[in-house]
C-alpha cells in the first residue's frame, strides 16, 4: 500500500491548526510535516519525504511558488487550498502543475476524494468539451438524446462524462435513469460558494462507470434557488471534473438556456419533426444564434423523429432549413417510452436499433472532432 | 353616464408538458365560440415560438409588441383595430399574434401584457389564451387574471405524467378556487402502456373532460389551416371539442341530456 505522507503548507495560523487536526483524524494519511512559511517548506520539507503537498493558494506569489514546489518535489502531488474556488485561478493552478483545488476548511472525506478519486481523473488540467442542448419548444427528444449520447461517448472513449440537468422546472433526467437523488442542482447551487470541483463531485450521481448526473429540481418553484451565477460556477467546475459535459436546459430562450449556451463549446439546437412548424422554430432560433461571430463552429442542429432516417432526408432538411444538420435521429417513440417507463435507456434496450446507431455515430463525431464529411451522415 | 363595464371571460390553456395540443384546442375553442355568435379574441402568448399565426395562415400587420407599445404610451386609442382577423365561411374572430421577432418576445414585460388583456376583456365576450409549458412570470400572471384555466394533459409516458402531477400540485398551491382549474385530457387513447385509471389515481383527481386521439384529423386541420370545428367534418374529436365549449359557456352539455334520457328509459323498462 502506498503511504500518503502529507506536508501541509499554510500561512494562516488558525487554519494551520485546524487543517492539521483534520489531516490527523483522516485514516490512511499521515501528516509528516507542516510549515507556515512556504520558503521553509521548500528548503526543509524534503527530509520528511512527502508525496502529497497541501499548498496554501492564498499566499502571495503562489504561481511562482507552485513552479518551485514542482521542481523541488517532482514526485509529489500538489493540492492547492484556498478560501474560495474560482474558475480562472484554479485553472491557473492546475496548469501550473497542481492536481486540484480544495476549499478550506475541508473534511476528511473531501481530502480523501481529492487524493484518491480526483487525482486519478484523466482530465489532467485539460478542460472538458461542454455541450448545451437547446430546443425552441418542449418535446424535442433532447433528454433521451443527452442520456444516450453521454453513455455512448463514455463507452466509445472511456472518457468521463457529466450531465447537468438544468431544465429547472421539468427536468426528466433523474427519471430516465431511475434515480431518487439525495442532492440535486438546487443543493449544489446553494453551496457553490463553499464548493470546489472535488466537493461538487459528491453532488453528482454516478449512473455508469464514467457517467454521472447532477439531477434537476424536484419541483418547479425551486427554479428561483438556482441563480444564473451559481449555474455558471457549477458548469465551470464541471469543466475541470469531466472530459465531456452535457447540459439539458429549459425550452426556448431564457436566462438559463442563454447562460449555458454561452459557456458551451457547442450548442445543439434539437427539434423533433412532428409535421408542425418545427422548421420555422429552428430558423427563428438561428436568427438569434447567428449573431454570434463564431456561430458556424458553435451552433449545430440535431433533428429527432426523422423518418425515413436517411442521408437524403438529412440533405433535404438542410436545404429547407438553410443550415447544416449535424445529426438525425429516427423515430423510436415506443422504444424510448418503454425504456423510460422502466427507468432504462433505449440504447441498452436495442443496441443495434437505428436509434442506437445514429447516436453512436454522433458520439463518434463529438469525440473525434473531425470535420464534417458530406458522404457520411 | 358611462355604460356599465362588463369584463369578458378569459380562458387560459396551460400545461406542464409540451406538445399536448394547447394551440390546436385553443384555436378550436375560439372558432366554436365565434361560430356560436360570441365576440372572441385569441391571444398567442407563447411569445417566442407561438404557432397560432402559422396554423391559421395569418400575416399580421401588428403583434402583441405593438399592443404593448400602445398601452405603454397611454394614448387611450382603442386596441381592437390592431388585432388580426381570422375569418372562414362567415365565422370570424380576432387574434393577438406573438411577436414577429424573437428578441421582441424576450423583452416584453408580463405586466404590460396583462394591461393589454385588461383593456381587451372589456371588448370581448371571450378571450382565449395560449401559453407555454412552464411556470414563468407571464404564465403565473395569466393564471391569476383568467376566469378559467384549462390544464391540459396527455398520457404518453411516465415523465409526462410526472410533470403533469407536479404541475397540477403547483397549480393547487396557488390557491385558486377549485373550479377555476379544469383538468382536460387530450389524445386519451394514443399508443401507450399506461392506463387512464392509473393516471387518475396518481393525479388524485378526475379529468373534467376527455378528448380522444384523432391524429389524422388534427394533422389535416394543421395542414389545411382550417379549424376542426369549422371544416364541416363532424368527427368524434370535433364533437368532443364542441361539448367542451358547451360546458364552458354553460349551455348545457349534450352528454347530460343523453344521460337524462337513459334514466328516463331505465325507469320505463324497470
Amino acid at each position: 500500500m502506498i503511504n500518503n505522507n502529507i506536508m501541509l503548507v499554510e500561512g494562516n495560523r488558525l487554519y494551520l491548526e485546524q487543517l492539521s487536526n483534520i489531516i490527523r483524524e483522516t485514516e490512511t494519511v499521515t501528516l509528516v510535516a507542516r510549515f507556515r512559511d512556504a520558503k521553509d517548506a521548500l528548503g526543509q520539507g524534503m527530509v520528511f519525504t512527502p508525496n502529497i503537498i497541501l499548498l496554501d493558494a492564498d499566499t502571495p506569489n503562489i504561481m511562482s511558488l507552485l513552479g518551485e514546489f514542482r521542481r523541488v518535489y517532482p514526485n509529489a502531488d500538489i493540492i492547492c487550498t484556498g478560501e474560495k474556488w474560482s474558475a480562472e485561478t484554479s485553472s491557473l493552478y492546475v496548469n501550473a502543475g497542481a492536481k486540484c483545488f480544495l476549499v478550506k476548511p475541508f473534511s476528511s472525506e473531501e481530502l480523501l476524494d481529492a487524493i484518491f478519486a480526483f487525482s486519478k481523473a484523466a482530465t489532467a488540467g485539460k478542460e472538458a468539451k461542454v455541450m448545451t442542448f437547446f430546443s425552441p419548444k418542449g418535446k424535442s427528444g433532447k433528454t433521451t438524446l443527452i442520456a444516450n449520447l453521454a453513455m455512448a461517448i463514455s463507452r466509445k472513449t472511456n472518457a468521463t462524462v457529466g450531465i447537468i440537468d438544468a431544465d429547472l422546472q421539468f427536468g426528466d433526467m433523474a427519471f430516465f435513469f431511475n434515480l431518487k437523488p439525495q442532492s440535486t442542482i438546487v443543493e449544489a447551487a446553494r453551496d457553490t460558494d463553499f464548493l470546489s470541483p472535488v466537493s461538487l463531485s459528491a453532488y453528482f450521481v454516478p449512473v455508469a462507470k464514467n457517467v454521472s448526473i447532477l439531477c434537476g429540481t424536484k419541483e418547479p418553484s425551486l427554479i428561483d434557488k438556482v441563480s444564473i451565477h451559481s449555474l455558471e460556477t457549477i458548469i465551470n467546475m464541471a469543466k475541470t471534473m469531466f472530459q465531456y459535459v452535457l447540459i439539458d436546459v429549459p425550452a426556448g430562450f431564457n436566462p438559463t438556456s442563454i447562460a449555458a449556451a454561452e459557456i458551451a463549446d457547442t450548442t445543439y439546437i434539437v427539434a423533433m419533426l412532428n409535421g408542425g412548424y418545427e422548421v420555422q422554430h429552428i430558423q427563428r432560433s438561428l436568427d438569434v444564434f447567428t449573431t454570434w461571430p463564431d456561430y458556424k463552429e458553435k451552433v449545430k442542429i440535431i433533428l429527432t423523429r426523422v423518418e425515413p432516417c436517411t442521408i437524403t432526408a438529412k440533405q433535404e432538411m438542410e436545404e429547407i432549413i438553410g443550415y447544416p444538420v449535424a445529426g438525425i435521429i429516427p423515430n423510436a417513440y415506443l422504444d424510448v417510452a418503454t425504456a423510460a417507463d422502466d427507468g432504462r435507456m433505449a440504447l441498452d434496450l436495442k443496441p443495434n436499433s437505428p436509434l442506437s446507431q445514429r447516436i453512436n455515430y454522433l458520439a463518434g463525431r463529438i469525440t473525434k472532432e473531425k470535420q464534417e464529411n458530406d458522404d457520411d451522415f | 353616464m358611462a355604460e356599465e363595464q362588463i369584463n369578458g371571460v378569459i380562458i387560459t390553456f396551460f400545461s406542464t408538458a409540451s406538445a399536448v395540443g394547447k394551440t390546436l384546442i385553443s384555436i378550436n375553442m375560439a372558432s366554436e365560440l365565434a361560430r356560436e355568435g360570441y365576440s372572441v379574441c385569441l391571444a398567442d402568448f407563447d411569445l417566442q415560438f407561438g404557432d397560432i399565426s402559422n396554423y391559421l395562415r395569418l400575416t399580421p400587420e401588428y403583434t402583441i409588441t405593438d399592443l404593448c407599445e400602445s398601452i405603454k404610451t397611454d394614448s387611450g386609442s382603442p386596441l381592437m383595430p390592431m388585432l388580426t382577423t381570422y375569418a372562414y365561411e362567415g365565422v370570424a374572430f380576432q387574434v393577438i399574434p406573438n411577436p414577429k421577432k424573437l428578441e421582441e418576445a424576450y423583452n416584453l414585460s408580463a405586466e404590460t401584457i396583462i394591461e393589454v388583456l385588461k383593456n381587451l376583456r372589456r371588448e370581448y365576450d371571450y378571450i382565449i389564451v395560449d401559453t407555454t409549458s412552464m411556470f414563468s412570470v407571464l404564465n403565473l400572471a395569466l393564471l391569476d387574471i383568467s376566469t378559467i384555466v384549462t390544464f391540459l394533459g396527455i398520457v404518453d409516458f411516465i415523465p409526462t405524467i410526472k410533470n403533469m402531477k407536479i404541475g397540477n400540485e403547483t397549480l393547487r398551491t396557488l390557491n385558486y378556487d377549485s373550479n377555476k382549474i379544469r383538468l382536460v385530457l387530450n389524445r386519451s387513447d394514443s399508443k401507450t402502456h399506461i392506463q387512464l385509471k392509473d393516471v387518475v389515481s396518481i393525479l388524485g383527481e378526475d379529468f373534467y373532460h376527455i378528448l380522444h386521439n384523432d391524429f389524422i384529423s388534427a394533422r389535416e386541420s394543421i395542414a389545411t389551416g382550417i379549424p376542426l370545428v369549422l371544416n364541416g367534418q363532424e368527427s368524434e374529436l370535433t364533437q368532443e371539442l364542441r361539448a367542451l365549449v358547451a360546458r364552458y359557456t354553460n349551455k348545457g352539455y349534450q352528454a347530460v341530456e343523453t344521460q337524462k334520457r337513459d334514466s328516463w328509459l331505465s325507469k320505463i323498462f324497470k
